[in-house]
């Protein structure tokens, strides 16, 4: 596998909103590359743009300036190359759990006996055995984003976006779902591009971490953390880093001691 | 993954919902039983032609469904709703027809609403009923009684879907979108899913004031008998227990029709996983 072929590039984006005669500057000057199978976390402030930037990514909304390349090509628009999981899960109400995960097969007029194998193999991958005919309303908050990653997965993505995929998980569901995604993301080698607010799951899941300044959002620092995993939270290297990466976010914050 | 936490918890909530069915049964005979109690004691209290006993009306009631009436050439209680419901369904099938894809375009498209909504606004607060008398000069006998219940029905069902399509969470569009789904793919997959509870809705307004078109309708034009004609004639003819009865008569294919509508409404939702 090529390790270092950069996948997606972020070349000096720049995102700003118009509101009422002034124009608020959401992100500015970000140049980012990433490579294959690289995991990779945004980490900022809130407001610092960096679900803009995820959006901007996965073409929901245009840049103001500056281009994003995906395997070498333009993105202008959403697309199924880039898979989105969302913080509020937005699983299809009306859909079982398979019928969410084929969705964007059933987009793509995969034939049925394919979209089934395919489903069939990502319900397995989340560990939703058992519930392929459950609705979303029966599943626990951990459950439905456990589908959300599947449906994400099904298209065969070139990456992954996550949008705060676990914000809306209490802290117990929240630390094995980070786990689950790291083995999902062991057996799958996609490259992931991950936002949070939480230092301690970034440098818990991340190869990465990329903190943002406050806005307009640019990027601040990035730390590297090549550390084998699964990564031991109690550990003294962990705590270090933690507080390193603390420290940098909240001299943005205006928190700094 | 054998366990299944959730077949406990059904089974749990159909076990309660079987006492809360039967304690809301009981309840229900207890009133109507309440209610027929406080009938009969005001007609023994004031004995009048104009306020009949539950008893006479009931007689007149199974005699207007048995013995032809010789006032309506010999039709019965039954010839009177079929034609009414007849009516009722040609109104309610050809509005709904219409109100839905009129509903989904005024919804999806901003120029669609701006051109529609100002016509659909002038007509909105017009009675169904003030409009009889026209339709039965211009459209004739047969249609003339159908178009009140058309437009009755035609408006909740159009605002509904309306605002249904407005409804559609903004983030189940953008999960389709980022799985590739084009405009069509949103309209159909998104959309139109999305805004069936809210049809629904504008189908259970729409039958009840579909029900109340028809029977005013009836009292204006009624080709070939219908309840809102019966019950205006046996008031004028003095038969005042019978004109109790048509009313009865509607009253139970009210609740029935609305009863079938909440019937349809829940096994949709339950079709639809949506709670």
């Amino acid at each position: 596998m090529d390790g270092h072929k950069v996948v997606l590039s972020i070349k000096n984006l720049h995102k700003s909103f118009k509101k009422d005669d002034s124009e608020l500057v959401a992100i500015e000057d970000f140049n980012l590359d990433i490579e294959n199978g690289e995991f990779v976390c945004v980490l900022g402030p809130s407001g610092c743009g960096k679900t803009t930037l995820l959006r901007i990514i996965a073409g929901l909304e245009k840049p103001t300036r500056g281009t994003i390349l995906l395997n070498n090509k333009k993105i202008t628009e959403p697309g199924s190359d880039r898979g989105m999981v969302f913080q509020e899960f937005g699983l299809f109400p009306w859909r079982t759990v398979r019928k969410n995960i084929e969705f964007g097969l059933e987009i793509r007029n995969v034939p049925k006996e394919e979209r089934k194998k395919i489903s069939d193999k990502f319900i397995d991958l989340v560990g939703l055995k058992g519930f392929e005919t459950s609705h979303p309303y029966e599943l626990s908050g951990g459950m439905k984003q456990r589908v959300g990653i599947a449906r994400a997965l099904a298209n065969d993505p070139a990456i992954l976006l996550m949008d705060e995929p676990f914000g809306a998980l209490d802290a117990q569901t929240r630390n094995l779902m980070q786990k689950e995604l790291l083995r999902i993301w062991s057996e799958t080698k996609k490259t992931v591009v991950f936002i949070t607010h939480s230092v301690d799951e970034a440098v818990f899941v991340a190869d990465r971490v990329v903190v943002m300044s406050a806005r307009p959002g640019q990027i601040r620092y990035i730390f590297d953390v090549k550390w084998p995993r699964p990564r031991d939270r109690a550990s003294v290297e962990f705590a270090s880093l933690r507080k390193k990466v603390l420290a940098e976010l909240e001299k943005e914050t205006g928190m700094n001691r | 993954m054998k366990f299944n936490p959730l077949h406990g918890l059904k089974h749990f909530f159909s076990r309660d919902s079987e006492r809360t069915l039967m304690k809301s049964v009981a309840i229900t005979i207890i009133s109507l039983a309440v209610f027929l109690a406080g009938w009969w004691a005001l007609s023994s209290i004031f004995p009048s032609a104009y306020f009949p006993s539950p008893y006479k009306v009931g007689v007149a009631l199974i005699n207007s469904f048995e013995n032809p009436d010789p006032n309506f050439g010999g039709l019965t209680m039954w010839d009177h709703m079929s034609q009414s419901l007849g009516r009722f369904l040609w109104g309610f099938v050809v509005a709904f027809v219409l109100a839905l894809p009129l509903g989904l375009l005024l919804g999806f498209s901003k120029v669609a609403e701006n051109l529609g909504k100002p016509i659909v606004e002038i007509f909105r607060p017009i009675p169904p009923i003030a409009w009889a008398p026209f339709f039965f000069v211009i459209f004739g006998v047969f249609w003339g009684p159908i178009l009140p219940v058309f437009l009755g029905v035609f408006f909740p069902v159009l605002s509904n879907v309306i605002f249904g399509v407005k409804s559609v969470d903004p983030l189940l569009l953008d999960v389709a979108k980022t799985q590739g789904a084009s405009k069509l793919a949103l309209f159909r997959k998104v959309i139109l899913p999305s805004t069936i509870p809210y049809m629904m809705t504008g189908i259970r307004i729409g039958l009840g004031i579909g029900w109340m078109c028809i029977v005013a309708a009836e009292m204006i034009v009624a080709p070939g008998g219908g309840i809102g004609l019966y019950i205006s004639i046996m008031s004028l003819v003095g038969r005042w227990d019978y004109m109790f009865a048509g009313m009865v008569v509607i009253a139970i294919l009210g609740i029935l029709t609305a009863g079938l509508s909440g019937y349809i409404e829940r096994r949709v939702s339950k079709w639809m996983g949506i709670k």
